[in-house]
């Protein structure tokens, strides 16, 4: 099991009942930006500090090195992500 | 270099920058420089609607009874869209297809452009609805202040653009005298107005319509006005897809793996964008000022449709690689995302909102109480 580590706080457990992490960190009342929850409007962009996400669907959205959307993601690690303020 | 139609060159289009290389001859998508574009082409067709499927009936009964400043917000707002896609519709075209020199975001430019017809006809489909005299609406574009100054600065930079493009393939760069007037052009100066073209056309796409956006969503929170609140949120979605195409376009040229020289007038142009999204800014402001002149609506007054517009424009500017200029953080209306999202956008042909289906029943349950001096 992943464990998710959010703006430096204690990790948290993904639980992989959720479908993707947006949902998964929205279940964790963190309030992020989004629009489609789809990939392709780049709303919910965050910073993947360590490890690695899966995409369940390939983003439109752009990008960059580092930055990852949550709304069709899943962690295929640890990972450490930081949200946008 | 004029343009021409079918260029015979026998190019290798993967080697073509996005722009101002050699004119598209065939258009074929077995190899793509950037296959981002042909994926958008696909997301957008399937994203294809149509204002008539749209049941708007209710709406006119809605909107009879909106309280007069209601009214001027609704209008408004829709007269500001239609300017908006009215430019939209055409400008891409006219604009861009001269200078594109890849055929997949050719493809995408074109589909860009027509997407953004079917908006324009929504507009009409929602004003004859609510309207027994919908020219009155239409005809108030070309008469109203407050929609000219918009016009002036969404559509200069396209004009800047397509004046500059005229002019070198026409007569090429250097300096001309034209009717005894001396104009000069050269490719950099084009690629910089391209640029800054781009810059402002994700403006337009990316804050200018919220403002409406946020009062079409605010009036079917109440429950009022809820066809023309569908219609919103399938222009919403292609929305959020043209302003992806046109971040990659711009992202792209700021990398400069596509054309080094776009690097530089990337940072060249910094000062100038900030300036582009922060005037975009203050005018939506001063736009929601006057939406409100009379009265605020439920749930939506100008102070917090002020932040939003701040909150908004941060996270675009953020989203091509600028800094954020507003101290809003928080967005001051959460319930927005709700109606943005695009999996509750819903238009398949066995919803029972949809008027096409509807042909011979009785359209959506219109409450007795609503039509007052009715006898039933
Ligand atoms: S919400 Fe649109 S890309 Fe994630
Ligand atoms: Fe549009
Ligand atoms: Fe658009």
């Amino acid at each position: 099991m992943a464990e998710v580590i959010v703006n430096a706080q204690a990790p948290l457990q993904y639980d992989s009942g959720q479908r993707n992490l947006l949902d998964f960190l929205e279940k964790q009342q963190h309030s992020l930006n989004f629009q489609c929850r789809e990939g392709f409007c780049g709303a919910c962009r965050c910073t993947l500090i360590s490890g690695q996400v899966r995409y369940l669907q390939e983003p439109l959205a752009y990008v960059r090195r580092g930055e990852f959307l949550p709304c069709c993601s899943v962690p295929a690690s640890n990972i450490e992500i930081e949200i946008p303020k | 270099m004029a343009y021409t139609t079918f260029n015979r060159n026998m190019n290798d289009q993967m080697k073509e920058p996005m722009f101002f290389g050699n004119s598209v001859n065939v258009s074929r998508y077995d190899q793509q420089k950037y296959p981002i574009f042909e994926k958008l082409i696909e997301k957008q067709l399937s994203f294809f609607w149509r204002p008539e499927e749209i049941d708007v009936s209710k709406d006119r009964i809605d909107f009879q009874q909106l309280p007069e400043h209601e009214k001027h917000i609704f209008l408004s707002n829709l007269k500001y869209q239609t300017l908006l896609d009215s430019v939209q519709g055409r400008s891409p075209n006219i604009a861009l297809l001269p200078i594109v020199s890849i055929p997949e975001l050719e493809t995408w430019i074109e589909t860009w452009a027509f997407s953004e017809t079917i908006h324009s006809r929504s507009y009409t489909h929602i004003v004859r609805n609510i309207s027994s005299e919908p020219h009155k609406v239409f005809d108030d574009i070309m008469l109203n202040q407050k929609i000219l100054e918009r016009a002036e600065d969404v559509s200069r930079y396209y004009d800047e653009l397509i004046d500059g493009i005229n002019l070198y393939q026409r007569h090429g760069a250097g300096t001309h005298v034209l009717n005894g007037e001396t104009v000069s052009i050269t490719l950099r100066e084009l690629k910089k107005r391209l640029y800054l073209c781009l810059m402002s056309v994700n403006v337009l796409e990316a804050i200018r319509f919220y403002v409406s956006f946020a009062c079409s969503f605010a009036f079917a929170e109440r429950e009022l006005m809820e066809g023309n609140a569908k219609i919103i949120r399938l222009i919403a979605r292609d929305e959020a897809l043209h302003l992806t195409g046109t971040q990659h376009m711009l992202n792209i040229m700021a990398s400069g793996d596509d054309d080094p020289e776009m690097a530089e007038i990337a940072k060249e142009c910094e000062e100038e964008a900030y300036a582009i999204f922060m005037r975009a800014a203050e005018q939506e402001k001063d736009w929601a000022a006057y939406l409100f002149k009379d009265g605020s609506m439920i749930g939506l007054n100008k102070d917090i449709l002020c932040q939003y517009v701040e909150f908004i424009t941060n996270s675009r500017m953020q989203a091509v690689g600028l800094k954020a200029r507003f101290s809003t953080t928080q967005n001051p209306i959460p319930w927005i995302n709700t109606w943005l999202v695009s999996d509750n956008v819903q238009v398949a042909p066995q919803e029972s909102e949809i008027s096409s289906y509807l042909v011979g029943q009785i359209d959506n349950e219109v409450d007795s109480g609503s039509f007052g001096d009715f006898d039933l």
